[in-house]
């Protein structure tokens, strides 16, 4: 571990920054010109010449056909930028590759190699193909591995992994784009992320925007109508250099109370503008932004019942953190808790570093690693950094053919201070000790192997370097994920906070048959992420395809479903046939919507009318939590009505905006519809304990007895908070547990083939749902059901069973649910 | 109704991954105790080690990962999920 270096990128919106972490100290790396940051911009030439950065970003004025910015928005999306003279067009995922390569080749300038390997920031609000996209962005860009960080981690490990300071922290991220606001909590040296929020559509650039009107107004009342036609190239042109002038201003005025917005228009004669702002005129501009950004703090706080005093340390990160207006605010709020010293612009690519270093993601090339020395090789496993002064350490000596295993061990710390006691090895080889750290810096190790005559026993590689530091926990998942049912329900996979990597098994079954050999013929298994338990609820970011299967796979057939997500939020899906044995992994992941701008129209419009329906309901029935989880619906479709004529004109970013809002605001509806419904809900919690707790009690096994008792006090405990999502959960797993207990009851047979004769015509085979109903009244004629024991009992279920797969699910259930060809 | 056999069996999963269970520690463990066994057991099942790979349960013994026990580990440092799971492995310990 002596020669690992990591590396942290943070992939901005406006700007990218590397960094490497040797294990004492992260630094960022300067880029050819000499500077910390990067813009994140491209432009691809006539002849298909790349140029990333600086240099890209001065032709954005002259050359915009050609040049591209700020596209992180569009992470995730099928939209492809076009450059004219080249004749292509790339992805988002594409673009942010070429940014990486630069950043990589600013590495290998510096340090002498290309990594291999890098941790990459992401917003806290990025969803799964937002992150699946950033990963792939790092692959393309040449990199065999990729960790993901959430923004705000990265910033509050950057500003305090080593500091002692125990609380609750908070990251104020206000980016280009984007504000991403977190509350962290540190204990016992340990950093864990209590809650974020944040607004995808509020940065530095709506800042800009405000100070661009602000000057072009002032400008046309010198009379001098600089922009003029803003559709017109020239107008284009000159609102783009209004726009650079602005920016400069701005950061200027960071430092100065004057700064001067300069212009120049060569179409005209001697066509050169100046106007002044002043830091009060600027304040002014950017106050209903900072007043936006402060009311997402005040919701964060008040969410996790915090007020601004408890807040021990307040982390800004992004450029227009840098506004002493947007700092005298944010101070005034906090009682000045900022923390200090810390660089806003590189303080995520130094925390994306140090957490490479803290998950000992090593960036150096195998060519550069040391060739192993001689002698037994021996494995071991601790952690790269910890908050626990005296961690495990866990090894095992792996000899070759001739070499014989050491008696015992013992672990030395390099600078002669500390010595563990010897330890003997396990049989296998194995030995576990408990090792001494000095505090807040990193500890170097190495292990002696001791033969049965004390002799020293030469091992290949004993050395081992930890770090004492702030222990970061694994990433956790941020919006739950599951399969959907074709009832419409959600088998949740993975809850929300779940720490990446995870790996998850359940078992289905198919509610149709499918025939072999047929690639036409395919069942569905859709991948889900939300937190309902009503899969129609939840937003559909896969669909695991089961074609071409090699038997005939009748209704009813077992499949078992695995979902595995790495580190960075990658999804892995596989079913398992046991009937048949074989395996499906054809995952096709579901991009961010782009819906087409006439289908956004149409979505607002019913989003309008369904708005006013659940408005109406809530004051009508008068439940003040619905009347909470609506109160911004109206603000989010004013905004959407105000992107639409702006998506209709091609601008990208508007589309997305539209797009993202519609959710926000269906999604603040589904929340009001779902207190709305609780009544509702509270009647059926009473339905199911009475008509399932007889059943369990009389037939269910001890287990499914002990489940369902704690299902029920779970389920009474989500009834007094009023929680509809846990009650939904657990009123399912009630459910599940008294259909099981049902399904032994003799009379359950008898209903079951009552029910089947009746609807008869609806099955999906009628003529072999009619052979099995004729076998089972005969048996039923014949066998005596009192016997539980009997054979003829175990035959009559197995017969009722297969009648049952013989019934399709709802199709109105089954389209809810995106079709789930699963139960 | 093979359906419901698997809801059952579901169920039966997601209860026994109690992270008190995986990673064998009392429900009144402190916070440092749970994080120094979870670090062991990582250590432990990325080493290789036999005895890692399964843990107890009232209905037997049951297959161990290290994705199990970062989740476990997880989910006990959030003081409200630590609730949910001391309450969970209650009644589990009473079903021995």
């Amino acid at each position: 571990m002596g020669s690992n270096i990591h590396v942290g990128i943070d992939l901005g919106t406006s700007n990218s920054a590397i960094a490497l972490f040797d294990g004492e100290t992260a630094s960022v790396v300067a880029n050819a010109a000499g500077e910390p940051l990067t813009p994140s911009v491209v432009r691809i030439d006539a002849r298909g010449g790349r140029t990333v950065g600086r240099r890209a970003q001065r032709a954005l004025d002259g050359d915009p056909a050609n040049t591209r910015g700020e596209w992180k928005r569009l992470m995730g999306t099928a939209e492809r930028l076009p450059f004219e003279s080249a004749g292509a067009a790339l992805l988002p995922e594409e673009l942010s590759a070429e940014v990486i390569k630069s950043l990589l080749a600013d590495v290998r300038d510096a340090a002498g190699f290309t990594p291999r390997a890098a941790v990459i920031s992401t917003p806290a609000l990025f969803e799964l193909p937002q992150n699946h996209a950033t990963t792939r962005a790092g692959r393309l860009a040449g990199l065999e591995d990729v960790v993901l960080i959430q923004e705000p981690i990265a910033s509050a490990i950057s500003a305090g992994w080593r500091a002692d300071q125990e609380g609750t922290w908070l990251v104020f991220d206000l980016g280009g784009g984007t504000l991403d606001v977190s509350l962290l909590e540190t204990t016992d040296g340990r950093l864990r992320v209590l809650d974020h929020a944040g607004d995808n559509f509020l940065g530095g650039k709506d800042m800009d925007g405000a100070l661009v009107e602000w000057a072009a107004a002032a400008l046309a009342r010198r009379g001098g109508d600089v922009v003029g036609d803003r559709a017109s190239a020239r107008g284009r042109r000159m609102l783009a250099r209004l726009r650079v002038a602005c920016e400069q201003a701005k950061i200027e005025l960071s430092r100065a109370s004057h700064a001067a917005i300069s212009l120049s228009d060569s179409a005209r004669d001697g066509g050169a503008f100046d106007l002044e702002i002043t830091r009060d005129e600027l304040d002014v501009l950017t106050a209903p932004f900072i007043a936006r950004s402060l009311a997402a703090v005040r919701v964060l706080l008040a969410k996790n019942h915090r007020t601004p005093d408890e807040v021990a340390r307040v982390v800004l990160v992004g450029g227009p953190t840098l506004m002493p207006g947007l700092r005298a605010r944010i101070g005034e709020l906090f009682g000045g808790h900022l923390a200090a010293g810390v660089d806003p612009m590189t303080i995520v690519a130094r925390g994306a570093a140090l957490y490479a270093g803290s998950v000992g993601l090593d960036a150096t090339p195998a060519a550069r690693a040391p060739a192993p020395a001689a002698g037994l090789a021996v494995r071991i496993e601790h952690p790269s950094v910890t908050a626990d002064l005296e961690p495990f350490v866990v090894g095992r000596c792996l000899p070759a053919l001739g070499q014989t295993l050491p008696d015992r061990v013992r672990v030395e710390r390099d600078d002669g201070k500390w010595a563990g006691a010897e330890t003997p090895l396990s049989p296998e080889g194995s030995f576990v000790v408990q090792v001494r750290l000095d505090r807040s810096r990193r500890n170097t190790f190495r292990v002696r192997a001791f033969d049965r005559a004390g002799a020293d026993v030469k091992l290949a590689a004993g050395a081992f370097s930890i770090v004492h530091g702030v222990s970061i926990g694994d990433p956790p998942l941020a919006r739950a994920i599951g399969v959907a049912r074709a009832d419409d329900s959600t088998q949740i996979y993975f809850a929300k906070g779940t720490p990446l990597p995870a790996r998850r098994t359940f078992a289905h079954h198919t509610v149709r048959p499918i025939a072999a050999g047929s690639d036409d013929d395919a069942l569905a298994v859709p991948i889900v992420q939300g937190e309902s338990v009503r899969a129609h609820r939840n937003r559909l970011i896969g669909m695991l395809h089961l074609r071409g299967v090699a038997h005939d796979l009748p209704a009813g057939s077992r499949i078992e479903v695995t979902l595995e997500l790495d580190r960075s939020g990658q999804l892995a899906t596989r079913a398992d046939v046991p009937g048949t044995g074989q395996t499906f992994a054809d995952v096709a992941f579901v991009l961010v919507p782009t819906a087409t701008v006439e289908t956004a129209e149409r979505e607002l419009a019913s989003t309008n009318r369904r708005a006013g329906d659940v408005q109406g309901r809530t004051f009508q029935l008068g439940v003040p939590a619905a009347v909470q989880a609506i109160a911004d619906v109206s603000a989010l479709l004013a905004e959407a009505e105000r992107a639409l004529p702006l998506a209709r004109a091609g601008d990208l970013d508007a589309g997305q905006k539209l797009h993202r809002l519609l959710m926000d605001a269906n999604g603040a509806l589904d929340d009001a519809e779902a207190l709305l419904e609780w009544p509702d809900l509270d009647a059926e919690a009473r339905r199911c304990k009475m008509t399932y707790t007889p059943l369990v009690a009389q037939w269910g096994t001890p287990a499914e007895q002990q489940l369902y008792e704690q299902e029920l006090e779970a389920a009474a405990r989500a009834r007094t908070r009023n929680d509809a999502v846990e009650l939904e959960l657990h009123l399912d797993a009630m459910r599940g547990l008294g259909r099981a207990a049902y399904c032994r009851d003799p009379r359950s047979m008898t209903d079951a083939i009552d029910w089947a004769a009746a609807h008869v015509t609806e099955a999906m085979n009628v003529a072999a749902a009619t052979r099995l109903l004729d076998r089972a009244r005969a048996l039923q004629a014949h066998e005596s059901l009192v016997d539980q024991a009997g054979g003829g009992l175990r035959t009559l279920r197995a017969i009722v069973a297969e009648i049952w797969e013989l019934f399709p699910s709802s199709p109105e259930l089954q389209a809810k649910s995106f079709d789930s060809g699963i139960r | 109704m093979t359906a419901d056999t698997d809801d059952v069996e579901n169920l039966l999963r997601a209860r026994l991954e109690n992270p008190f269970l995986v990673l064998e520690v009392a429900p009144a463990a402190g916070g440092a105790e749970i994080e120094r066994q979870g670090q062991r057991l990582l250590a432990e099942l990325a080493a290789g080690l036999d005895g890692a790979r399964r843990y107890p349960t009232p209905f037997g013994a049951r297959a161990r990962t290290a994705e199990l026990v970062r989740a476990a580990i997880a989910e006990l440092r959030d003081p409200a999920r630590r609730l949910v799971h001391e309450w969970w492995a209650g009644g589990l310990e009473h079903a021995r």
